[in-house]
């Protein structure tokens, strides 16, 4: 039983973490929290369902048109409703117009692919153990993002150049960096980031429309709880909210489990809003 | 610099003209009739439709107060439609209580639901906007399990039935008239909110909330009173959703619902009431019109809502708002008429000081003031001056209580002002401007200048929702000692116009008409003169100099020097958060020090 | 408006600009010749920063800027650098969360990439004291060693007009010597230099010409050498009213 609330919790916690991350790379490129970082993941199920368990395609295949969908989503989030707002006086605009972006393409999910849940395919044709493959690719796919971003951030010059806009656009933009193309190029990584969180939790969250808002919101939690643009901090979080969700699943029942989940999330949001993990940001006067 | 004087003829009737009553309440006028005689051009489907455009329309107007006027962006509000939806119906049907009657039901529904949306309102004190949006978002989610879980109160996926409304509101056209009144009823009691001095504050905080502070608005007990009311009515509308439903599961309840609600609003408009009761009546109809679109009604909504944001930011009220596409004219001059302000500022300011004794504030190591002595006398205008950095827009902000000093007292008369509750400044009659104006720029500027005598208001929140005779007053009281207020700098012919259509040095005259409402004791200045051309300059002196002669202490922090020189009675120089140099404008000229500080030297 | 050099590097004519209603700059004139060191002086919240923004691309402007005979209008700030025109932005906002190295190899980014570690170490031989600390993250530097990076940083790309927005700004006496002799030296290389700089007598001591802006406008030029330049300069700061 503890085996089985562990591993089901930390997989779930891995998705989330992914999320999360799909958030913090937006963010740190513009400032931004986007309505599609959950519908990306919900995206990345979908997609893979449809590539290879209806369309019949190859797991390779389907895996990487799942993840160019994604990408593609992350730069019409960019281009649609990040760019025109970033310039605006009202600061709050991108709320709204990622919002709106998000609901269209569940809308179109929903009337296109159908409003019930519908399986994911198996990728690995191997026989279920007690630690199946729909526990551990969630897992995999966490570790293979967190190693990527790394030796991204460490070792290529356009890492550093994404770290450099994070911290400070306009010192970025006076030294002539790309600032245009490289929000883009990280809206496009959050993009398949986001679908591969679904891609890899599709056989336990299934192929379903409504898992966009269900992860925009269960996602947002590891960034609000472990400091905004804090990869580490959202998968520690991640992992825990996974874990934490499980265990009151099973003590209290599934449904009270969120109950439980939203009650802890807004405790800790009202008495550290910046985070449990995160300072409060630095600024320089 | 070079526009030619224009004579100005003072007007308020031209002022005032464009706002007449008449005018604003017509369509809603229009629309009550409509309604009334719906009955008799509307067959039985379209029945059903009108009647859920008002339960909608119940329930958006709270909201609109919520998301149009305070700016929050609570987009899980369906939650609360579910509440009141279940309460109702579980307290008719009598699941686990006596059975009670529908009205005593939708009572009850309604104080829950005015906890409730303080309850999921209350983190938007504390939570930046997107926090705020998730959380109603989740609030949404949540309240949806839990009805599906909670079998033995709500039925679980089998649900409920609604509640049946007794004689004469048991027949369609009854119960359509029942909730066509509850939506008239919220259409005037937050028309009256709207045209209150709550309302403007709700706008204040929205667009410009250091500025609402400073006018002594608590966001916390307006955001709570509007919270509670819009918890209410989406309760009360919950209860009517489900007595149209007839039955209810949580199926019925989907983020689609709280998307339109939200969605109604943002198209009609922010700050507006006909607005996003158009948005409203639309979004309920639209779909009828073409049955195969139906499935992509949220689609298109979403779309709607993009355009809007992008392109049409002010909604459906803006597109009705002919009166601001007249153009302004051009190369029009502020003319002050500083000899109002006696009438203005006419309350006997006693004489009395602001002092401050060796403050200090640092930011991290570097000491931003380091001990400052200051001394500001009523009727007295006092300069302060000194290179970037030198802590004068620091000082400022410590005396209107957004900074904490570290060491060191404020002192208002000889007792010590409280650290930062920047909102209990306008209390103690301090008021000030801002180095940018903070300006609601939707509202007109009389109403701008308005929020400014937002504490002088006597009626509570519950008076100005039913217009009772205090509210009439209060709001008599602040029109008239704003058109006042405007005069007096020269703007009065702007009334009526929105507030973002001025120019810069127009922006900067409205926000000392504002900070002149709190008739201050002590008025704040952070770079008046900043953007002005020199004549203005020139005006904005001699204004500053009335008001100080009215009794009132003014502390100008300026980087003009000249304007400085010119009015002052004291001037003190800061360098490097330390007192330089004190003294008349003559004596500090010829203070070499000054002049090395200011070169650099 | 009398210009030393016969075909300015950087030319600006009725140049206006500001922050949305706000207009901060009202026509101003300014030209630099190729290799001049360039003092730009003015009281607070006369427009030099929004000047530099504004030449720099960070804010839209109207008017006519040339740079190297080219017009600079609709310009981006990073075709602006890559046209050799390099700004170190007022505050020495180097990146804190990365190496000092990686600060520098981010000015090469449009470099090709051979080129840049050979740049980024012409950039550190001139500043001994964060060459020693070229792998330590640029948080670990003092404010000082922080903007003789961000100078660094407006180096690598070997720009043939340098903008630097109060270098002195938060430094130690010290460190200020350090700074300005490297602009001295630049101006030995044949780089153009603006310079705006608070401590009056040490830009004047760099500069070759000086320009004075007040409101928004330019309210003096003068070479530096003229005699009675500290009480015109004393004028134009304290009595701006009167000068226009």
């Amino acid at each position: 039983m503890v085996a089985s609330i562990v591993s089901t919790g930390l997989a779930i916690g891995c998705i989330y973490a992914l999320i999360g991350i799909t958030y913090n790379v937006m963010f740190s490129a513009s400032r931004v929290f986007s309505f599609t970082a959950g519908t990306l993941g919900m995206l990345g199920g979908v997609l893979g369902s449809l590539f290879i368990a209806r369309l019949g395609m190859p797991v390779a295949v389907g895996f990487l048109l799942a993840l160019a969908g994604g990408v593609l989503l992350g730069i019409v989030t960019e281009i649609v409703a990040v760019r025109p707002v970033l310039k605006s006086l009202d600061q709050h605009l991108y709320v709204l117009s990622t919002l709106a972006l998000a609901l269209m393409v569940q809308q179109f999910t929903a009337i296109e692919w159908g409003t019930e849940a519908r399986p994911f395919p198996r990728l690995f044709d191997i026989a279920r153990g007690g630690f199946d493959q729909q526990f551990w690719l969630p897992m995999l796919a966490c570790a293979g993002v967190i190693v990527g971003l790394e030796l991204l951030y460490r070792h290529t010059l356009i890492g550093r150049a994404f770290l450099a806009i994070a911290e400070d656009t306009y010192a970025a933009r006076a030294l002539g960096l790309p600032e245009r193309s490289l929000r883009m190029a990280s809206y496009a990584l959050a993009g398949a980031i986001g679908a591969l969180a679904g891609f890899a939790g599709g056989e336990m969250l299934l192929a379903f429309f409504g898992n966009g808002p269900m992860l925009t919101f269960y996602g947002f939690v590891p960034v609000a709880l472990g400091g905004m643009g804090n990869n580490r901090g959202a998968v520690v979080a991640g992992l825990l909210l996974g874990l934490f969700q499980q265990t009151a699943n099973f003590l209290v029942g599934g449904i009270f489990a969120s109950v439980a989940v939203f009650t802890v999330f807004i405790i800790v949001l009202l008495a550290r809003p910046e985070g449990l993990a995160g300072a409060a940001v630095q600024r320089r006067v | 610099m070079d526009t030619p004087m224009i004579q100005v003829r003072p007007s308020r009737a031209d002022a005032l003209g464009a706002t007449s009553t008449f005018g604003v309440a017509l369509p809603f006028l229009v629309l009550l009739v409509v309604g009334i005689a719906f009955p008799l051009f509307g067959g039985g489907y379209w029945g059903v439709i009108a009647t859920r455009a008002c339960v909608y329309w119940v329930l958006v107007s709270g909201l609109n107060l919520v998301v149009g006027f305070a700016g929050q962006i609570a987009i899980g509000w369906v939650a609360l439609l579910t509440l009141g939806a279940y309460t109702t119906s579980v307290l008719v049907a009598g699941n686990v209580t006596p059975e009670l009657s529908p009205y005593l039901a939708l009572a009850i529904a309604a104080v829950f639901g005015a906890i409730f949306g303080l309850i999921v309102g209350l983190p938007a004190l504390r939570l930046r906007t997107f926090y705020f949006a998730i959380t109603t978002l989740g609030f949404a989610t949540i309240v949806t399990q839990v009805a599906l879980a909670w079998q033995s109160v709500t039925g679980g996926g089998v649900g409920v039935a609604g509640p049946i409304f007794p004689r004469p509101f048991d027949s369609q056209w009854g119960f359509y008239y029942f909730c066509f009144g509850l939506a008239a009823i919220c259409t005037w009691m937050t028309a009256n909110i709207a045209a209150s001095r709550f309302g403007r504050a709700l706008t204040a905080i929205r667009d410009a909330e250091v500025a609402a502070e400073a006018c002594g608005i608590s966001k916390p007990a307006l955001l709570g009173a509007v919270f509670l009311f819009s918890g209410a009515v989406a309760a009360v509308a919950g209860g009517l959703f489900a007595s149209l439903q007839s039955y209810i599961t949580p199926d019925a309840f989907t983020l689609d619902l709280s998307v339109l609600f939200f969605i109604a609003i943002l198209i009609g408009g922010r700050s507006s009431i006909l607005g996003p009761l158009l948005g409203t009546i639309l979004l309920t109809v639209l779909p009828e019109f073409a049955a195969p679109l139906v499935a992509w009604s949220t689609f298109l909504y979403a779309v709607l809502l993009l355009v809007i944001v992008l392109a049409m930011p002010g909604g459906i009220a803006e597109l009705l708002d002919f009166k601001n596409r007249r153009p302004l004219e051009s190369g029009r001059a502020i003319v002050p008429r500083p000899e109002l302000l006696t009438r203005l500022l006419a309350a006997p300011a006693e004489a009395g000081a602001l002092t401050l004794e060796q403050v200090a504030l640092a930011f991290g190591g570097v000491h931003a003031i380091d001990g400052l002595d200051l001394e500001i006398r009523s009727g007295q205008i006092h300069g302060l001056i000194g290179p970037n950095g030198s802590g004068k827009t620091t000082t400022l902000n410590v005396i209107s209580g957004y900074y904490a000093q570290q060491s060191g007292t404020v002192r208002l008369n000889g007792t010590a002002l409280p650290v930062l509750e920047r909102h209990r400044r306008a209390h103690m009659r301090i008021a000030r401007t801002f180095q940018t104006p903070r300006i609601v720029g939707s509202a007109s500027v009389l109403q701008n200048v308005m929020i400014g005598g937002t504490i002088d208001g006597q009626g509570t929140f519950v008076e100005s929702l039913l217009s009772l005779p205090r509210h009439r007053r209060d709001e008599a009281m602040l029109r008239d000692t704003a058109m006042l207020a405007l005069a007096a700098v020269g703007l009065e012919r702007l009334a009526s116009v929105r507030a973002d259509r001025l120019q810069h040095s127009e922006l900067r005259f409205t926000e000392i008409a504002r900070a002149l409402m709190l008739r201050p004791a002590f008025l704040l200045l952070d770079e008046p003169a900043a953007g002005l051309s020199a004549e203005e300059i020139g005006r904005l002196g001699a204004l500053v100099v009335a008001i100080a002669r009215a009794g009132t202490g003014v502390l100008l922090v300026e980087h003009h020097a000249d304007l400085i020189f010119d009015i002052c009675h004291h001037v003190t120089v800061l360098n490097l958060g330390k007192n330089l140099a004190a003294g008349t404008p003559a004596e500090i000229r010829s203070h070499r020090e000054v002049v090395n500080a200011y070169l650099g030297g | 408006m009398p210009i030393s050099a016969a075909d300015p590097l950087l030319d600006i004519a009725g140049l206006s600009s500001g922050y949305g209603k706000i207009g901060v700059l009202h026509g101003v004139n300014l030209a630099i010749g190729a290799g001049e060191v360039v003092a730009l002086l003015g009281p607070n919240g006369a427009g030099k920063t929004t000047l530099l923004r504004a030449v720099s691309g960070l804010l839209p402007w109207s008017g006519s800027v040339r740079f190297a005979g080219r017009d600079l209008a609709g310009a981006s700030p990073r075709d602006i650098v890559k046209a050799g025109l390099a700004h170190v932005v007022e505050g020495h906002r180097v990146f804190t969360q990365l190496a000092v190295l990686d600060n520098l190899l981010l000015a090469a980014y449009d470099l090709p990439r051979g080129e840049r570690s050979a740049r980024v170490e012409e950039a550190l031989a001139l500043f001994p004291e964060i060459a020693a600390k070229r792998h330590e993250r640029t948080a670990a530097l003092s404010g000082g060693q922080q903007q003789i990076l961000a100078v660094a940083q407006g180096l690598v790309r070997r720009p043939r007009l340098l903008m630097l927005d109060e270098p002195s700004a938060g430094l130690s006496p010290v460190l200020v010597d350090r700074v300005l002799v490297v602009v001295r030296r630049l101006r030995e290389t044949g780089t153009a230099v603006l310079l705006v700089e608070q401590l009056i007598e040490k830009a004047l001591a760099l500069a070759d010409r000086v320009y004075a802006l007040a409101r928004g406008s330019i309210v003096l030029e003068a070479k530096t050498g003229e005699a009675d330049l500290p009480r015109r300069l004393e004028h134009a700061y304290l009595a701006t009213a009167h000068a226009d």
